[in-house]
């Protein structure tokens, strides 16, 4: 290791093989739930280190994330919008995401991405129907896409985890949301829309009718979580909106079974 | 308690006022998140900071490139990332390649003595298990790429295409019909995986109709051993390598090759 690439200020932490092969599977996947990564932790350590005792999740991507530092890659956590899932994604911090779609698309796909996040931004509920997106398919750059082309590409930015489709509306995977949040404040500074309570970018949510603040479904949960008469936290004027529910693990363990949680992420998506 | 931090740089000056002050103009990341702060402050030209940011771009270039598996040539990485830093660009290249492989477990190699295109080779065994905990879409081609390797060592080291698909038909992989895990087939062995350099595919003279033939590529004697292919052919076939007793002779020496330290290629420095 060369002495000049480590920081000063900062005690870099120790890899080894174990988080080697973590990071290498997490890379293949790029975004995971929170249960599936303490899977994939559990994995690397039974391959390479099964004697030893599980280190904290938390304490393991720290250790990870001060080697990351000095690259410019983070392992970084974050949840659902909808539901408030923790999930966690490698994201770059350096070059923009836009930059790591480049490889995988087109010209002509990556603008028809730009025109949906536009769609998508510019909504009130944060969703795009097909319709609206493809009918912008005869303003993009690069080579000329047919609808139907347009569909199929839409459909990858859906397994690759840029998007997320519901009944034929489409909104930002809490993937790209992680990686692109400041890229998409920087770009639309103007019509980006930002949660009340915990200060970041907001997608979808829910708003005050009296003075328009918005509020992520988590965080709307958690706020008025013992309130039974839940008001505004900005105009204290009533909520008009149902208090969503939203993951909760404790729940999420007595329902038990495997299988039901690693469908959940993906049923969504169709 | 804290070792001191390690030398950077020419040591001593630093807290002194440096004479001349000279304005630089930042190469300028109008992206980037940090690209303000980075550009905007005058420094010294080539801070440590700006080495390690460019090293860090290789770095997460190489990455995005490996994950679709393609060789990437040394005139892209000055094109696309280097861009000014030529004149240092061995030592930014040696320093990516530490980072890579201490912190992914990937090594920087060669593909071919002086060809300037390199791959990433992991230094990691994979496991069975890694499937179960891998994203789905993984390597679908890995298992039909295996296959094909199989077959050209056991023929001798050259296969004529047409033999590839009659046997590959009776697994029910033919050249024309799309198939529901491989896609396109013809395409994923004659164009994809030549492009990646597992593959040599040459047209042979003075045939009618027109045929190919098959070899490895050098990306192959990289990345696996023959002693490997035939393990995996005899896995296949449900019997002992050593059935095959050419093939497992010349895969013993290959081993014993490898094994030696091998003439011309300076060891290691740490």
């Amino acid at each position: 290791v060369p002495s000049s690439m480590q920081c000063g200020t900062r005690r870099m932490g120790v890899m080894t093989d174990v988080h080697r092969r973590f990071l290498q599977l997490l890379m293949t996947h790029g975004v995971l739930e929170e249960q599936a990564v303490k899977r994939l932790q559990k994995h690397c350590y039974k391959v390479h280190d099964c004697n030893a005792t599980v280190e904290k999740l938390e304490d393991f991507i720290n250790n990870i994330n001060s080697v990351l530092e000095s690259l410019c890659i983070e392992v970084k956590k974050g949840v659902t919008e909808d539901d408030g899932r923790p999930i966690y994604a490698l994201v770059n911090l350096a070059t923009t995401s836009v930059s790591k779609m480049a490889s995988d698309f087109a010209e002509n796909e990556l603008d028809l991405f730009r025109k949906a996040l536009e769609l998508i931004i510019d909504s009130e509920s944060g969703f795009a129907s097909s319709t609206n997106i493809l009918n912008l398919v005869d303003q993009l750059k690069g080579k000329k896409m047919r609808k139907k082309e347009a569909e199929q590409v839409l459909q990858k930015f859906v397994q690759n985890k840029w998007l997320i489709e519901k009944e034929g509306e489409f909104t930002l995977h809490s993937r790209a949301i992680l990686e692109m949040e400041q890229y998409i404040r920087a770009t639309y500074p103007d019509s980006v829309k930002m949660c009340n309570i915990c200060h970041s970018l907001l997608i979808q949510g829910q708003s005050c009718e009296t003075c328009g603040i918005r509020m992520h479904l988590p965080c709307v949960a958690k706020y008025f979580r013992s309130s039974s008469e839940p008001r505004c936290p900005h105009c204290n004027d009533c909520w008009p909106h149902e208090i969503p529910e939203i993951f909760n693990p404790e729940k999420e363990r007595e329902a038990g079974t495997s299988s039901s949680n690693k469908k959940s992420l993906r049923s969504r998506q169709h | 308690q804290k070792p001191p931090p390690p030398a950077r740089g020419r040591p001593g000056r630093s807290a002194q006022t440096p004479p001349t002050r000279r304005k630089v103009e930042g190469p300028g990341t109008p992206w980037g998140p940090d690209g303000a702060g980075a550009g905007g402050r005058p420094r010294r030209r080539r801070s440590q900071k700006q080495l390690e940011v460019k090293v860090a771009e290789l770095v997460q270039f190489l990455l995005i490139k490996d994950q679709k598996k393609m060789p990437v040539k040394r005139t892209e990485l000055l094109r696309h990332v280097v861009g000014d830093y030529k004149d240092v660009f061995p030592d930014l290249l040696r320093l990516a390649a530490q980072r890579l492989e201490y912190v992914f477990g990937y090594r920087l190699v060669e593909l071919e003595p002086k060809s300037s295109t390199y791959v990433l080779v992991n230094t990691l065994e994979p496991v069975e298990e890694d499937a179960e905990v891998r994203g789905d879409q993984g390597t679908p081609g890995a298992g039909l790429l295996m296959i094909v390797l199989g077959l050209i060592f056991m023929r001798g080291h050259t296969i004529k295409e047409t033999e590839v698909w009659d046997f590959l038909r009776r697994l029910g992989v033919h050249p024309t019909k799309r198939h529901s895990v491989f896609g396109d087939p013809k395409k994923l062995i004659t164009e994809d995986f030549v492009r990646q350099r597992y593959l040599e595919y040459r047209r042979l003279p003075h045939t009618d109709p027109v045929d190919y033939e098959l070899q490895w590529g050098p990306r192959t004697n990289l990345e696996t051993t023959k002693m490997k292919v035939l393990k995996f052919v005899a896995k296949i076939h449900n019997q002992d390598p050593k059935d095959w007793p050419v093939q497992y002779c010349e895969a013993l020496a290959d081993e014993a090759a490898r094994a030696r330290p091998q003439p011309g290629v300076p060891a290691p420095s740490s």
